[in-house]
């Protein structure tokens, strides 16, 4: 399916689209011709005091090279990690929260979990709202909705809080009472008692950000999200009058963290949203390419310099998570953040990058990461003062890398400093010579990378010896052969353009937000007229937002689902449900639906007790958009002629340094085959290919390789 | 490797570090994944919530080579003991695939009925090769509501010994029949064992696909590669404390009279001797510790305190020796009752802390709230009548540290989790109407003690309704180190009337309940602490300006409008004369 570009942006001869993803070193970009496949990519320094110059700038070169006026873009769709950093940062404003009275410290208590046992050093979560900013409110709605008798909101004492923070200068409130998940009311009213009183502040409600059980999650993110709106405010209009400025007259889309675009107008309503969209990016491509080129189910490989990051792609879209942390403050553990409960690309990033830098631990023993050279010094063969050795220069000593052909020549790499370096700090302590020892590096960072994979996979019911393995990022195609053959996949895919994979994936996304109503409950005693209800509520929602896109009738479709389990277990399993109205007729279908999700993920069904609903979700989405990105006119379907020579690399099956074929990746078209060992080089990445494979180059241009069946795992 | 590799790679034939730390990391991932499965299908709060649970992975000899990243000290230890006589009661060599074995006895396990050890075996071609243990507390195992008012261990519910939870892939249908017949929470219960099993299932198929990956025959040689490291490493640790002996003791609450916890740490070289000669004689009531469980707290502790990143596996039990004397209230005897064991068994590494504090000063917490707060809740729900039992973990503050304020509401030793407000609410009759900090409850220090909670529960039924509260330091509060103050004590009652603790309480509709779990110990002298660091804690509500003065020295003054709601930090001041006053005249 092609999108026409028509209903959704509007105009003739707005036939180009631009993605753009601004990262914290580069804004890359990618201009896309929907009608032809052609493309032209850029990448262009990021102004981090404000980020809209780099965009324009760049967006500026790019249509230059694509020989296109501004004036043809018809859609520009944008990911930032503005919002990332400004809680990281506490860039925020001075921000307010209205609690239940007598849980003003929810916020702060948290979950009472110690996420280490054994660390006694552990530091807790900074609420952003501090405590003195605080402020318990009578009022109670109970667990089923109602408001206890004699506890009604009171509305005076809000107004007076209001026109209190409002003359202190605080700018934004967060209102989040018990249960009003299950019941908004009180929150809706607490909103309009603080609007009257003090019409300049902002103000989110716990029931519009994030409707789900559980006070605390749901408190953090409310905070969080008014926390960030006026910056948010503040840059999308910046940016849009930036670009209108330029010329720019076709629709201005975010992307989202759950991956789909929303309009600016929704973006600065919940901007909590936009966390994490950057990194979406990487698992949309992987999604979209993996389709186009027959693949529904994969398992996409991010690396980059600080971190490597995977995400399951399943039936065609990337997972969806529910929750996740930001800034993690204590050693980047697990609980040390603040939980946002949100839908996001479900993803697993590890502290293993090219520059992770590798040491002998207490125990004599090698370790790889997560401890980071990053971008600043940098390896060891940068050059540029890094003396720790990294991962980066265990590549460069195996051969995998071109010294002179790094970035595609733009920087030369020292390899006689990475040599030295790793025959000090590895090789010596441990008696190995200086290849074993970039081998061990090499090694021990994809096993640390494939053991994350693997638990990530299987939690998700995925079988991680059984998905291909999709690498991009400037360092996943090095590592991508021996990540797979270690996670006991068959199939790697390594697509082009892996170096701005992510403003590429946002290309492939669709319009879309989703909603969500708790209202928990057994399957044979449901209200189901209240679950239509609440299904209707939504799908209204949906409609109006997506028409305010440009989206309407049959472009618009709504999927429902439902979070089931058994009664009495905590973790629910996502089921997708049928359209039309749900009543108790309908039941069997739901259990046996549930049951099916259930067997596919645990293996074998529960005990026989009833099964519960306790989310309701739907998706409102307009038409995802498929990408074909055409192949550079040079290419040919001739492996031999994209040959460029051959190089010394690290080959273990072959007992060590072997003369490895080198082929020029933008010579290698559609219908090309060859047999590993092989590297291939683009600009950004370089792809390293062990002995007994073999490689082909599909319609898309991927390289598809079939790992060799005695393949030693990385 | 398979037959058609034909060069021999480098490093794959030998333990050398490289292909060590490869293994080792695999094992671990292997038990997180037992760990995820078994959250992911369990039933009970206390398991899926709350985290009370332990899962690792032993090689042939019954020794644990890994754990998985989270769960509570208390069990950890006891499973891996508990493995050993599960197989003790079924060697190795009666067992077939397919075969589960469990148990839930206190004296081989974690000390309390609650609590299932399930075992089992990994074949591969016929062989076992290993075994994946997990352990974790029931819904409910019948007999008392749980409490520590029991006298033996008969009234605390139904004692399962060492026997098949499945026989060669077959459910045990007689024993889950008696399951079922004796608690109160049948399906919960017996949901919770075929998650148990099943995640062993999973870590089971790990190891094997790791096995073939690597070639490996056996996971032995790397059992014993990872132990000796880990127990060298430990050694090391305990070699850099000075040699001598190191004692203290900390006082419980007990159930009529107080417990006394004392300890005794001998270093020698690079081994330590944690003897509990001095404590208290048992108990006739449920408070009792098996020696195990007293063995997992106290080797959990000394790791903690000298080597928390040394790896966990049985090399870190061996240069630690536990005792205690024989009918102590840390080493009871069957038939003695158990049922609120934590209760005690959760002060041992304060204790332990207490007496390497001159031996390891600026490393340790000064001391914590340190048991959990249990309290197990029943009623009826007011709309169907449908009778609910809710149990509510709740933590106090730790101790501070040489460096930091302690944690406030942060579980030390135990690692549990709490309930959400609206999770309780959903699941029971119950209504939370309060969970704030409280202010005052952090022991005064250089560094502050963590801040305790104070909770409030009423009932929207109409009939009576009851708690049980396993709780302590009501009468002794934690106490500070060099030269910190103590925290608050923890305070249980109804309507500003004390409530007995660890017996079931009756309660009549109209009642509150006040739950207030304690403060932690402050580190250092109080009136060192930087007059700024007081002045935010005033501003934030967790020093009141009284406890600024009285403890602190400092003399804050709120500088606003009574009425005033809204009360930013520039709206107090310190009265600096009177606060050089006050602090020169107490070092007098």
């Amino acid at each position: 399916m092609r999108v026409s570009q028509g209903d959704a942006v509007g105009g003739e001869g707005k036939r180009l689209r631009a993605g753009v993803d601004i990262g914290g070193t580069f804004t890359d970009l990618i201009v896309y011709d929907d009608s032809t496949g052609s493309f032209v990519v850029g990448k262009t320094l990021t102004t981090p005091d404000d980020p809209s110059r780099a965009i324009e700038s760049g967006l500026a070169e790019t249509l230059v090279a694509a020989k296109a006026p501004m004036a043809a873009l018809g859609q520009i769709i944008h990911g930032t990690t503005l919002v990332t950093n400004a809680l990281i940062e506490r860039k925020g404003a001075p921000t307010a929260l209205l609690a239940t009275e007598g849980f003003r410290d929810s916020l702060e208590i948290g979950r009472e979990h110690r996420y280490d046992l054994y660390d006694l050093q552990l530091e807790m979560p900074r609420p952003l709202a501090p405590r003195y900013l605080r402020f318990g409110v009578p009022g109670r709605t109970l667990a089923d909705g109602s408001t206890l008798p004699g506890h009604d909101l009171d509305e005076d004492y809000v107004e007076r809080l209001a026109r209190e923070l409002a003359a202190a200068g605080i700018e934004a409130v967060a209102i989040a009472f018990l249960n009003s998940f299950a019941n908004p009311e009180l929150e809706r009213r607490a909103r309009e008692a603080v609007q009257r009183a003090a019409p300049e502040l902002r103000v989110s409600i716990s029931s519009d950000v994030v409707p789900e059980i559980r006070e605390y999650e749901r408190t953090s993110t409310t905070v969080a999200n008014v926390y960030v709106q006026a910056r948010v405010e503040q840059y999308l209009r910046d940016l849009e009058e930036r670009l209108a400025r330029a010329g720019f007259g076709g629709a201005l889309l975010l992307l989202i963290s759950s991956g789909a675009l929303a309009t600016v107008e929704t973006a600065s309503r919940v901007p909590v949203r936009l966390l994490e969209s950057g990194p979406a990016g990487g698992a949309l491509a992987a999604a979209a390419f993996g389709a186009a080129a027959g693949y529904d189910d994969l398992l996409s490989f991010d690396m980059g310099g600080t971190t490597a990051k995977f995400a399951v792609i399943d039936r065609g879209e990337p997972l969806l998570a529910h929750g996740f942390e930001v800034d993690r403050r204590y050693r980047f553990k697990k609980g040390s953040g603040l939980p946002i409960n949100l839908p996001v690309i479900e993803m697993i990033e590890i502290g293993a990058g090219g520059g992770s830098i590798a040491r002998i631990d207490a125990l004599g023993l090698l370790k790889v990461g997560p401890d980071s050279a990053g971008a600043e010094p940098g390896p060891v063969c940068y050059g540029r003062g890094g003396t720790q050795p990294t991962v980066t220069d265990a590549d460069l000593v195996l051969g995998y890398l071109d010294p002179a052909f790094f970035l595609g020549g733009a920087m030369s790499l020292d390899v006689a400093g990475a040599r030295d370096a790793i025959g000090r700090d590895v090789a010596d302590p441990l008696g190995l010579s200086i290849e074993e020892a970039a081998w061990g590096i090499h090694q021990i960072v994809n096993e640390t990378m494939a053991g994350a994979a693997r638990v990530h996979t299987l939690e998700r019911g995925g079988d991680p010896g059984r998905l291909p393995v999709f690498a991009f990022g400037g360092a996943g195609p090095v590592h991508g052969y021996r990540i797979t053959a270690a996670l006991g996949s068959p199939r790697l895919i390594v697509p082009s353009g892996a170096g701005v994979m992510s403003a590429i994936g946002f290309l492939a996304a669709a319009v879309a937000f989703d909603f969500t109503r708790s209202f928990p409950g057994r399957l044979d005693t449901l209200d189901w007229a209240r679950v239509n209800a609440l299904f209707a509520e939504m799908e209204e929602e949906g409609t109006v937002l997506l028409a305010s896109a440009g989206l309407h009738g049959e472009d618009v479709t709504h999927r429902r689902a439902a979070e089931m389990r058994y009664v009495g277990q905590g973790h629910e399993v996502r089921v997708p449900l049928p359209p039309g109205p749900l009543g108790a007729e309908r039941v069997p279908t739901l259990r046996e639906a549930f049951e099916t999700e259930y067997l596919r993920l645990y293996g074998r069904l529960g005990p026989p007790v009833a099964v519960e609903a306790i989310t309701w979700r739907i998706v409102s989405s307009g038409p995802r958009p498929e990408l074909h990105l055409s192949t550079a006119p040079e290419a040919s379907g001739d492996a031999a002629s994209a040959r460029k020579g051959t190089r010394r690399a690290y080959m273990p099956e072959q007992g060590g340094m072997r003369d490895v074929p080198v082929y020029d990746r933008y010579r290698l078209g559609p219908g090309a085959s060859f047999a590993g060992p092989a590297i291939v080089e683009e600009r950004e990445s370089t792809s390293v290919i062990g002995p007994g494979a073999t490689v082909s180059v599909d319609g898309e241009g991927n390289l598809v390789v079939d790992v060799a069946k005695a393949a030693v795992a990385g | 490797m398979t037959a058609e590799t034909t060069d021999v790679a480098p490093v794959a034939k030998t333990l050398d570090p490289v292909t060590l730390e490869v293994l080792w990391n695999r094992l671990l991932s292997v038990a997180n994944e037992q760990q995820a499965a078994l959250m992911r299908t369990a039933f009970s709060t206390v398991v899926r919530e709350s985290q009370d649970l332990a899962c690792g992975v032993f090689d042939t000899r019954a020794q644990m080579m890994a754990q998985s990243l989270t769960g509570t000290p208390g069990h950890i230890n006891p499973m891996a003991t508990g493995v050993r006589h599960l197989l003790a009661a079924y060697p190795p060599e009666t067992l077939g695939p397919g075969d589960v074995l469990i148990t839930n006895d206190p004296w081989m396990t974690s000390g309390q009925l609650n609590d299932f050890t399930v075992v089992t075996p990994v074949f591969r071609e016929g062989r076992i090769v290993g075994y994946f243990g997990n352990l974790c507390h029931a819904a409910d195992i019948g007999g008392q509501v749980f409490s520590g008012e029991a006298h033996e261990i008969y009234e605390e519910g139904l004692r399962v010994p060492v026997t098949k939870l499945f026989d060669r892939g077959e459910p045990n249908h007689e024993l889950l029949k008696i399951i079922r017949a004796n608690v109160r929470l049948p399906d919960e219960t017996v949901g919770d064992l075929y998650a148990q099993a099943s995640c062993n299932d999973v870590g089971g198929r790990a190891l094997l696909t790791m096995m073939d990956e690597f070639g490996l025959e056996s996971v032995d040689p790397l059992s014993d590669e990872i132990i000796a490291r880990s127990e060298r490493a430990l050694r090391e640790a305990i070699r850099t404390l000075p040699d001598g002996v190191y004692q203290h003791e900390v006082w419980s609450d007990g159930f009529e009279e107080p417990i006394k916890i004392a300890v005794t740490l001998t270093v020698r070289d690079d081994e330590i001797d944690i003897d509990f000669e001095g404590s208290s004689p048992q108990s006739g009531r449920g408070i009792n510790v098996v020696l195990n469980y007293t063995h997992g707290y106290a080797s959990f502790a000394l790791k903690a305190a000298v080597a928390p990143d040394v790896p966990h596996n049985e090399g870190a039990f061996r240069p630690v020796h536990v005792t205690a004397p024989l009918g102590s209230i840390l080493n009871c005897v069957d038939p003695a009752a158990v049922a609120a064991r934590h209760l005690v068994g959760h002060f041992v590494p304060s204790a332990i802390f207490g007496a390497l504090a001159q031996a390891l000063p600026d490393k340790l917490l000064a001391g914590g709230a340190d048991p959990i707060w249990l309290s197990v809740w029943r009623g009826e729900h007011p709309e169907n009548d449908e009778p609910f039992m809710t149990a509510i973990f709740q933590v106090g503050g730790t101790g501070a540290r040489a460096a930091k304020d302690g944690l406030s509401t942060t579980g030390f030793p135990s690692g549990v989790a709490g309930l959400p407000a609206e999770v309780i609410e959903h699941l029971s009759a119950l209504v939370q109407a309060k969970r704030e900090l409280r202010t005052d409850s952090g022991g005064a220090g250089a560094t502050r003690g963590g801040l305790g909670q104070a909770t409030e529960f009423w009932y929207r039924g109409d009939g009576p309704w009851s708690v049980s509260a396993m709780i302590d330091r009501t009468r002794f509060a934690a106490q500070g180190f060099a030269g910190g103050g103590p925290g608050g004590i923890g305070e249980f009652a109804t309507d500003g009337q004390p409530l007995k603790p660890k017996t079931v309480i009756s309660l009549q509709p109209g009642q509150t309940v006040l739950l207030a779990p304690p403060g932690g110990g402050g580190y250092g002298d109080p009136f060192t602490r930087p007059v700024d660091s007081v002045l935010a804690d005033v501003v934030a509500g967790y020093v009141s300006m009284e406890g600024a003065a009285r403890d602190y020295g400092v003399v804050v003054q709120y500088l606003g409008t009574p009425e005033q709601l809204v009360r930013l930090p520039e709206r107090y001041g310190v009265d600096e004369e009177e606060t050089e006053r006050l602090r020169a005249r107490e070092r007098l």
